[in-house]
Protein backbone atom coordinates (compact mmCIF):
# COMPACT_ATOMS: atom_id res chain seq x y z
CA UNK A 1 0.00 0.00 0.00
CA UNK A 2 1.36 3.38 -0.57
CA UNK A 3 -0.15 6.16 1.65
CA UNK A 4 0.93 10.13 0.63
CA UNK A 5 1.05 12.43 3.45
CA UNK A 6 0.56 16.30 3.16
CA UNK A 7 2.18 18.04 6.23
CA UNK A 8 4.44 17.40 8.19
CA UNK A 9 2.96 18.74 11.26
CA UNK A 10 2.87 16.06 14.52
CA UNK A 11 -0.34 14.55 13.07
CA UNK A 12 1.07 13.46 9.75
CA UNK A 13 4.45 12.92 11.19
CA UNK A 14 3.59 10.52 13.81
CA UNK A 15 1.06 8.87 11.04
CA UNK A 16 4.16 8.29 8.68
CA UNK A 17 6.07 6.84 11.41
CA UNK A 18 3.31 4.11 12.44
CA UNK A 19 2.82 3.46 9.05
CA UNK A 20 6.42 3.05 8.43
CA UNK A 21 6.48 0.95 11.35
CA UNK A 22 3.78 -1.30 9.60
CA UNK A 23 5.99 -1.35 6.39
CA UNK A 24 3.17 0.74 4.56
CA UNK A 25 5.12 2.47 1.50
CA UNK A 26 4.97 6.80 2.90
CA UNK A 27 6.01 9.82 1.45
CA UNK A 28 5.21 12.98 3.18
CA UNK A 29 5.21 16.31 1.48
CA UNK A 30 6.55 19.38 3.84
CA UNK A 31 7.40 22.40 2.51
CA UNK A 32 7.86 24.96 5.95
CA UNK A 33 11.57 24.92 6.85
CA UNK A 34 11.23 24.82 10.22
CA UNK A 35 9.21 21.89 10.55
CA UNK A 36 11.47 19.76 7.68
CA UNK A 37 14.26 20.74 10.66
CA UNK A 38 11.80 18.57 13.23
CA UNK A 39 11.07 16.34 10.63
CA UNK A 40 14.23 14.77 9.94
CA UNK A 41 15.01 14.19 13.21
CA UNK A 42 12.25 11.70 13.34
CA UNK A 43 11.79 10.34 9.78
CA UNK A 44 14.69 8.33 7.36
CA UNK A 45 15.49 10.58 4.52
CA UNK A 46 13.97 8.92 1.68
CA UNK A 47 10.33 9.60 2.97
CA UNK A 48 10.73 13.16 3.43
CA UNK A 49 9.68 15.28 -0.37
CA UNK A 50 10.44 18.77 0.06
CA UNK A 51 8.24 20.78 -1.57
CA UNK A 52 4.93 22.76 -1.85
CA UNK A 53 2.09 19.84 -1.49
CA UNK A 54 -0.53 22.39 -3.62
CA UNK A 55 1.82 22.25 -6.67
CA UNK A 56 0.61 19.39 -9.03
CA UNK A 57 4.22 18.27 -10.57
CA UNK A 58 5.01 17.89 -6.73
CA UNK A 59 2.21 15.91 -6.31
CA UNK A 60 3.24 13.57 -9.33
CA UNK A 61 6.77 13.52 -8.50
CA UNK A 62 5.63 12.43 -4.67
CA UNK A 63 3.63 9.50 -6.93
CA UNK A 64 -0.04 10.62 -6.26
CA UNK A 65 -1.07 8.76 -8.88
CA UNK A 66 -0.08 5.28 -7.45
CA UNK A 67 -0.91 6.33 -3.78
CA UNK A 68 -3.54 4.11 -2.38
CA UNK A 69 -4.69 6.94 0.15
CA UNK A 70 -4.13 10.35 0.47
CA UNK A 71 -4.32 11.73 4.10
CA UNK A 72 -3.96 15.61 3.79
CA UNK A 73 -3.07 16.92 7.36
CA UNK A 74 -1.72 20.04 6.26
CA UNK A 75 -2.26 23.54 8.84
CA UNK A 76 -4.36 24.88 6.21
CA UNK A 77 -8.03 23.46 5.77
CA UNK A 78 -8.45 25.66 2.40
CA UNK A 79 -5.28 23.31 1.18
CA UNK A 80 -6.83 20.42 2.64
CA UNK A 81 -9.78 20.20 1.02
CA UNK A 82 -8.27 21.22 -2.73
CA UNK A 83 -5.38 18.26 -1.82
CA UNK A 84 -8.38 15.20 -1.10
CA UNK A 85 -10.65 17.08 -4.16
CA UNK A 86 -8.22 17.02 -6.65
CA UNK A 87 -6.24 13.64 -5.12
CA UNK A 88 -9.57 11.79 -6.00
CA UNK A 89 -10.78 13.74 -9.27
CA UNK A 90 -7.52 14.30 -10.90
CA UNK A 91 -5.56 11.29 -10.00
CA UNK A 92 -8.15 8.48 -8.97
CA UNK A 93 -6.90 8.09 -5.48
CA UNK A 94 -9.92 5.88 -4.01
CA UNK A 95 -9.16 7.16 -0.40
CA UNK A 96 -8.81 10.07 0.55
CA UNK A 97 -8.45 11.47 4.49
CA UNK A 98 -8.54 15.43 5.74
CA UNK A 99 -7.74 17.10 8.73
CA UNK A 100 -10.04 19.58 10.21
CA UNK A 101 -7.95 22.57 11.60
CA UNK A 102 -10.77 24.68 12.31
CA UNK A 103 -14.40 23.12 13.19
CA UNK A 104 -16.27 25.74 11.78
CA UNK A 105 -14.88 24.57 8.63
CA UNK A 106 -15.96 20.96 9.58
CA UNK A 107 -19.33 21.39 6.99
CA UNK A 108 -17.20 21.18 4.04
CA UNK A 109 -15.33 18.28 5.02
CA UNK A 110 -17.34 15.79 2.89
CA UNK A 111 -18.45 13.72 -0.05
CA UNK A 112 -19.06 16.30 -1.96
CA UNK A 113 -15.00 17.86 -2.08
CA UNK A 114 -14.33 14.26 -2.13
CA UNK A 115 -12.86 14.00 1.36
CA UNK A 116 -13.72 9.97 2.58
CA UNK A 117 -12.82 10.37 6.06
CA UNK A 118 -12.71 13.94 8.17
CA UNK A 119 -10.47 14.16 10.99
CA UNK A 120 -11.81 16.66 13.72
CA UNK A 121 -8.69 16.26 15.98
CA UNK A 122 -10.30 19.83 17.83
CA UNK A 123 -13.85 18.80 18.07
CA UNK A 124 -12.83 15.03 19.34
CA UNK A 125 -10.84 16.66 22.48
CA UNK A 126 -13.60 18.90 22.93
CA UNK A 127 -16.13 16.18 22.80
CA UNK A 128 -13.70 14.18 25.30
CA UNK A 129 -13.65 17.42 27.55
CA UNK A 130 -17.24 17.98 27.72
CA UNK A 131 -17.93 14.07 28.17
CA UNK A 132 -15.34 14.54 31.27
CA UNK A 133 -17.68 17.24 33.01
CA UNK A 134 -21.06 15.64 32.02
CA UNK A 135 -20.59 11.71 33.30
CA UNK A 136 -18.56 12.93 36.31
CA UNK A 137 -16.05 9.85 36.69
CA UNK A 138 -16.46 7.99 33.83
CA UNK A 139 -13.82 8.28 31.19
CA UNK A 140 -13.97 7.70 26.86
CA UNK A 141 -10.52 6.23 26.59
CA UNK A 142 -11.13 5.58 22.92
CA UNK A 143 -13.51 6.19 20.15
CA UNK A 144 -14.37 3.47 17.18
CA UNK A 145 -15.82 3.47 14.38
CA UNK A 146 -15.76 7.70 13.87
CA UNK A 147 -16.71 8.02 17.74
CA UNK A 148 -20.17 5.22 16.90
CA UNK A 149 -18.56 3.21 19.81
CA UNK A 150 -16.37 3.73 22.70
CA UNK A 151 -14.17 1.95 24.80
CA UNK A 152 -15.27 3.44 28.41
CA UNK A 153 -13.72 3.67 32.15
CA UNK A 154 -15.02 4.20 35.20
CA UNK A 155 -13.94 4.04 38.76
CA UNK A 156 -16.86 2.53 40.61
CA UNK A 157 -18.30 4.89 43.78
CA UNK A 158 -19.93 4.37 46.68
CA UNK A 159 -23.65 4.64 46.13
CA UNK A 160 -23.65 3.82 42.74
CA UNK A 161 -26.23 1.35 41.67
CA UNK A 162 -23.77 -1.19 40.65
CA UNK A 163 -21.91 -1.37 43.26
CA UNK A 164 -22.27 -4.98 45.13
CA UNK A 165 -24.34 -6.39 41.98
CA UNK A 166 -23.37 -9.04 39.69
CA UNK A 167 -22.94 -8.14 36.66
CA UNK A 168 -26.02 -10.82 35.38
CA UNK A 169 -28.04 -9.02 37.10
CA UNK A 170 -27.50 -5.28 36.16
CA UNK A 171 -29.91 -3.92 33.72
CA UNK A 172 -26.98 -3.31 30.50
CA UNK A 173 -27.91 -1.88 27.38
CA UNK A 174 -27.93 -4.36 24.18
CA UNK A 175 -25.03 -2.34 22.50
CA UNK A 176 -22.72 -2.75 25.40
CA UNK A 177 -20.01 -5.31 27.00
CA UNK A 178 -17.59 -5.44 30.18
CA UNK A 179 -14.44 -5.94 28.82
CA UNK A 180 -12.47 -5.86 32.53
CA UNK A 181 -12.59 -5.26 35.90
CA UNK A 182 -9.46 -3.97 37.27
CA UNK A 183 -9.80 -4.62 41.28
CA UNK A 184 -6.26 -3.47 43.55
CA UNK A 185 -4.35 -3.19 40.60
CA UNK A 186 -4.94 -6.67 38.59
CA UNK A 187 -7.49 -7.62 35.79
CA UNK A 188 -10.07 -9.73 36.63
CA UNK A 189 -12.27 -11.40 33.51
CA UNK A 190 -15.64 -10.33 33.85
CA UNK A 191 -17.87 -13.12 34.18
CA UNK A 192 -21.65 -13.34 34.77
CA UNK A 193 -21.75 -14.07 38.69
CA UNK A 194 -18.62 -11.65 39.60
CA UNK A 195 -19.77 -8.89 41.21
CA UNK A 196 -19.23 -5.13 40.90
CA UNK A 197 -17.20 -3.68 44.06
CA UNK A 198 -16.49 0.26 45.28
CA UNK A 199 -13.36 0.89 44.24
CA UNK A 200 -13.60 -1.45 40.57
CA UNK A 201 -11.93 0.31 37.67
CA UNK A 202 -14.50 -1.16 35.03
CA UNK A 203 -13.73 -0.86 31.28
CA UNK A 204 -16.73 -1.42 29.01
CA UNK A 205 -17.38 -1.05 25.32
CA UNK A 206 -20.32 0.76 24.36
CA UNK A 207 -22.12 2.51 22.07
CA UNK A 208 -23.77 6.15 22.12
CA UNK A 209 -27.07 5.29 23.53
CA UNK A 210 -25.72 2.40 25.92
CA UNK A 211 -22.94 4.99 27.62
CA UNK A 212 -25.75 7.40 28.96
CA UNK A 213 -27.33 4.31 30.37
CA UNK A 214 -23.95 2.57 31.77
CA UNK A 215 -23.04 6.17 33.40
CA UNK A 216 -26.41 5.44 35.28
CA UNK A 217 -25.62 2.37 36.90
CA UNK A 218 -21.80 3.02 37.62
CA UNK A 219 -22.00 6.64 38.56
CA UNK A 220 -22.89 7.97 41.76
CA UNK A 221 -26.12 9.57 40.23
CA UNK A 222 -27.04 13.00 43.01
CA UNK A 223 -30.66 13.02 41.13
CA UNK A 224 -31.57 9.45 42.01
CA UNK B 1 -25.88 42.39 -9.99
CA UNK B 2 -25.05 41.38 -6.74
CA UNK B 3 -21.38 40.63 -6.23
CA UNK B 4 -18.97 39.00 -3.88
CA UNK B 5 -15.38 39.94 -3.19
CA UNK B 6 -13.46 37.64 -1.29
CA UNK B 7 -10.29 39.09 -0.46
CA UNK B 8 -9.92 42.71 -0.01
CA UNK B 9 -6.09 43.43 -0.73
CA UNK B 10 -4.88 45.61 -4.24
CA UNK B 11 -6.81 43.68 -6.44
CA UNK B 12 -9.90 43.34 -4.40
CA UNK B 13 -10.40 46.21 -3.18
CA UNK B 14 -9.91 47.82 -6.66
CA UNK B 15 -12.31 45.65 -7.97
CA UNK B 16 -15.14 46.12 -5.61
CA UNK B 17 -14.67 49.55 -5.63
CA UNK B 18 -15.20 49.27 -9.70
CA UNK B 19 -17.94 47.32 -9.69
CA UNK B 20 -19.56 49.37 -6.85
CA UNK B 21 -19.00 52.56 -9.13
CA UNK B 22 -20.92 50.31 -11.71
CA UNK B 23 -23.75 50.07 -10.19
CA UNK B 24 -23.42 46.92 -8.83
CA UNK B 25 -24.28 45.28 -5.12
CA UNK B 26 -20.95 44.51 -3.65
CA UNK B 27 -20.00 42.55 -0.72
CA UNK B 28 -16.00 42.14 0.59
CA UNK B 29 -15.05 39.94 2.46
CA UNK B 30 -11.73 39.60 4.49
CA UNK B 31 -10.32 37.95 7.71
CA UNK B 32 -8.64 41.15 8.74
CA UNK B 33 -10.49 44.55 9.18
CA UNK B 34 -7.72 46.50 8.14
CA UNK B 35 -7.52 45.04 4.84
CA UNK B 36 -10.55 47.08 4.33
CA UNK B 37 -8.38 50.55 4.65
CA UNK B 38 -7.80 49.74 1.01
CA UNK B 39 -10.88 50.56 0.32
CA UNK B 40 -11.26 54.49 -1.29
CA UNK B 41 -13.38 56.60 1.42
CA UNK B 42 -16.53 56.85 -0.88
CA UNK B 43 -17.31 53.04 -1.45
CA UNK B 44 -20.40 52.56 -0.24
CA UNK B 45 -20.57 48.46 -0.51
CA UNK B 46 -20.56 46.18 2.34
CA UNK B 47 -17.74 45.12 4.00
CA UNK B 48 -17.62 41.61 6.25
CA UNK B 49 -14.66 40.98 8.57
CA UNK B 50 -14.84 37.08 8.78
CA UNK B 51 -13.41 33.48 8.11
CA UNK B 52 -14.78 32.61 4.34
CA UNK B 53 -15.05 28.71 4.81
CA UNK B 54 -17.29 29.46 7.79
CA UNK B 55 -20.79 28.73 6.66
CA UNK B 56 -22.48 31.32 8.76
CA UNK B 57 -19.81 33.92 6.61
CA UNK B 58 -21.05 32.81 3.69
CA UNK B 59 -24.90 33.10 4.80
CA UNK B 60 -24.06 36.85 6.18
CA UNK B 61 -22.91 38.07 2.68
CA UNK B 62 -25.97 36.17 1.47
CA UNK B 63 -24.03 34.14 -0.66
CA UNK B 64 -27.38 32.16 -2.32
CA UNK B 65 -28.24 35.49 -3.68
CA UNK B 66 -25.38 36.41 -5.12
CA UNK B 67 -25.18 36.67 -9.29
CA UNK B 68 -21.71 36.64 -8.95
CA UNK B 69 -18.37 35.59 -6.86
CA UNK B 70 -14.70 36.84 -7.48
CA UNK B 71 -11.87 35.31 -5.23
CA UNK B 72 -8.83 37.69 -5.27
CA UNK B 73 -6.92 36.05 -1.95
CA UNK B 74 -3.62 35.87 -2.02
CA UNK B 75 -4.40 31.68 -1.44
CA UNK B 76 -4.75 29.90 -4.44
CA UNK B 77 -6.55 27.36 -3.14
CA UNK B 78 -8.56 28.94 -0.44
CA UNK B 79 -9.73 31.17 -4.21
CA UNK B 80 -9.94 27.75 -6.19
CA UNK B 81 -12.56 26.53 -3.08
CA UNK B 82 -14.38 29.46 -2.95
CA UNK B 83 -15.00 29.60 -5.97
CA UNK B 84 -15.55 25.91 -6.37
CA UNK B 85 -18.11 26.20 -3.54
CA UNK B 86 -19.93 28.92 -4.78
CA UNK B 87 -20.67 27.65 -7.94
CA UNK B 88 -21.87 23.76 -7.00
CA UNK B 89 -22.96 24.48 -3.70
CA UNK B 90 -24.48 27.48 -4.31
CA UNK B 91 -25.52 27.68 -7.48
CA UNK B 92 -23.85 30.91 -8.37
CA UNK B 93 -23.54 31.68 -11.95
CA UNK B 94 -20.46 33.25 -12.31
CA UNK B 95 -17.31 32.66 -10.40
CA UNK B 96 -13.71 33.72 -10.60
CA UNK B 97 -10.52 32.50 -9.06
CA UNK B 98 -7.29 35.03 -8.96
CA UNK B 99 -4.12 33.12 -9.27
CA UNK B 100 -1.59 34.76 -7.22
CA UNK B 101 1.44 32.26 -7.18
CA UNK B 102 1.78 31.23 -10.53
CA UNK B 103 3.21 27.53 -9.68
CA UNK B 104 -0.08 26.66 -8.35
CA UNK B 105 -2.01 27.65 -11.65
CA UNK B 106 -2.41 23.87 -12.61
CA UNK B 107 -3.91 23.48 -9.34
CA UNK B 108 -6.74 26.15 -9.88
CA UNK B 109 -6.82 25.05 -13.58
CA UNK B 110 -8.26 21.57 -11.94
CA UNK B 111 -11.48 23.13 -10.91
CA UNK B 112 -13.74 23.76 -13.76
CA UNK B 113 -13.57 27.00 -12.92
CA UNK B 114 -12.74 31.09 -14.48
CA UNK B 115 -8.94 31.82 -13.11
CA UNK B 116 -7.24 34.75 -13.75
CA UNK B 117 -3.72 34.38 -14.00
CA UNK B 118 -2.40 38.12 -13.95
CA UNK B 119 1.43 37.36 -12.56
CA UNK B 120 1.93 34.72 -14.83
CA UNK B 121 -0.13 37.28 -17.78
CA UNK B 122 2.36 40.08 -16.60
CA UNK B 123 5.35 38.20 -16.89
CA UNK B 124 4.57 37.02 -20.19
CA UNK B 125 3.93 40.45 -21.86
CA UNK B 126 6.80 42.03 -19.80
CA UNK B 127 9.08 39.16 -21.51
CA UNK B 128 7.94 40.56 -24.77
CA UNK B 129 8.06 43.65 -24.59
CA UNK B 130 11.90 42.88 -23.86
CA UNK B 131 12.39 40.90 -26.70
CA UNK B 132 13.87 42.83 -30.12
CA UNK B 133 11.83 40.43 -32.23
CA UNK B 134 9.17 42.35 -33.69
CA UNK B 135 5.96 40.71 -32.23
CA UNK B 136 3.70 41.86 -29.91
CA UNK B 137 0.56 40.33 -28.36
CA UNK B 138 -2.85 42.37 -28.94
CA UNK B 139 -4.98 39.60 -27.50
CA UNK B 140 -4.81 37.16 -24.76
CA UNK B 141 -7.09 34.67 -23.57
CA UNK B 142 -5.99 33.58 -19.81
CA UNK B 143 -8.05 30.50 -19.60
CA UNK B 144 -6.72 28.74 -22.60
CA UNK B 145 -3.61 30.45 -23.27
CA UNK B 146 -4.63 31.40 -26.64
CA UNK B 147 -3.51 34.50 -28.16
CA UNK B 148 -3.22 37.47 -31.00
CA UNK B 149 -0.01 38.53 -32.00
CA UNK B 150 1.00 41.15 -34.18
CA UNK B 151 3.92 40.31 -36.15
CA UNK B 152 5.73 43.22 -38.47
CA UNK B 153 7.97 41.46 -41.36
CA UNK B 154 11.09 42.93 -40.78
CA UNK B 155 13.88 44.27 -43.20
CA UNK B 156 15.52 40.96 -43.73
CA UNK B 157 12.07 39.08 -44.47
CA UNK B 158 11.07 41.18 -47.65
CA UNK B 159 10.02 39.36 -50.71
CA UNK B 160 9.61 36.01 -48.75
CA UNK B 161 6.46 34.60 -48.39
CA UNK B 162 4.18 34.07 -45.85
CA UNK B 163 4.17 29.93 -46.13
CA UNK B 164 8.05 30.42 -45.06
CA UNK B 165 7.52 32.38 -42.06
CA UNK B 166 4.80 30.09 -40.61
CA UNK B 167 4.99 26.41 -41.69
CA UNK B 168 2.26 24.39 -40.70
CA UNK B 169 2.11 24.72 -36.97
CA UNK B 170 0.05 26.18 -34.77
CA UNK B 171 0.10 29.96 -35.29
CA UNK B 172 -2.59 30.53 -38.07
CA UNK B 173 -2.39 34.21 -40.09
CA UNK B 174 -5.84 35.73 -39.72
CA UNK B 175 -5.10 39.30 -41.44
CA UNK B 176 -2.39 40.80 -43.20
CA UNK B 177 -2.12 44.66 -43.36
CA UNK B 178 0.01 46.72 -46.24
CA UNK B 179 -0.11 50.79 -46.13
CA UNK B 180 -3.59 50.46 -44.16
CA UNK B 181 -5.26 48.12 -45.91
CA UNK B 182 -5.96 44.24 -45.58
CA UNK B 183 -5.10 42.07 -47.97
CA UNK B 184 -6.51 38.66 -48.67
CA UNK B 185 -4.38 35.50 -46.78
CA UNK B 186 -3.10 33.20 -48.67
CA UNK B 187 -0.14 31.26 -48.05
CA UNK B 188 2.29 32.42 -51.24
CA UNK B 189 1.45 35.98 -50.68
CA UNK B 190 4.80 37.62 -50.59
CA UNK B 191 5.39 39.58 -47.83
CA UNK B 192 6.72 43.18 -47.43
CA UNK B 193 8.96 44.97 -45.19
CA UNK B 194 6.39 46.72 -42.42
CA UNK B 195 3.61 44.38 -43.21
CA UNK B 196 1.51 43.85 -40.32
CA UNK B 197 0.59 40.54 -40.09
CA UNK B 198 -2.35 39.33 -37.01
CA UNK B 199 -1.46 35.86 -35.78
CA UNK B 200 -4.04 33.38 -33.56
CA UNK B 201 -1.72 30.91 -31.74
CA UNK B 202 -0.08 30.19 -28.42
CA UNK B 203 2.91 30.89 -26.58
CA UNK B 204 5.17 28.03 -27.52
CA UNK B 205 4.64 27.94 -30.81
CA UNK B 206 5.25 32.22 -30.64
CA UNK B 207 8.55 30.88 -29.28
CA UNK B 208 9.36 28.66 -31.83
CA UNK B 209 8.89 31.76 -34.59
CA UNK B 210 10.72 34.12 -32.74
CA UNK B 211 13.83 31.43 -32.62
CA UNK B 212 12.75 31.01 -36.41
CA UNK B 213 14.02 34.88 -37.04
CA UNK B 214 16.51 35.10 -34.31
CA UNK B 215 18.13 32.20 -36.41
CA UNK B 216 17.49 33.91 -40.11
CA UNK B 217 18.56 36.83 -39.03
CA UNK B 218 21.86 35.75 -37.66
CA UNK B 219 22.04 33.74 -40.85
CA UNK B 220 22.13 37.09 -42.60
CA UNK B 221 24.36 38.59 -40.70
Amino acid sequence: MNVLIAGGDPTGAQLAYLLLEEKINVCLVEHRREVLDQLHLELPTEVIYEDNATDLEVLEEAGIRNADVLVACTSNDADNLVLCYLANTLYHVPRTIGRINNPRHAWLFNEKLHVNVALNESSILAHLIKEEMSFGDMMTLLKLRRGEYALVEVMIQPGAKAAGAAIKDLPLPDQCVIAAIIRKGTMIVPRGATKIEVGDEVLAITNNIGEEQLAELFTFQNNS
Amino acid sequence: MRVIVVGCGRVGSALAYQLYKKGHLVTVIDQKASAFDNLPVDFRGRTIEGDVLAREVLRRAEIEDADALAAVTSSDSLNALIAHIARTEYRVSKVVSRNYDPRQLPLQKAFSITVIASASWGVQRIEESLSDTPLRVVFTDSQTNFAIYQFEVPEFWHGRSLQELLPEGRSKAIALRRAGQLLPISVEQTLETGDLIYLSSDPEEIEALRHRLVFQKEQLA
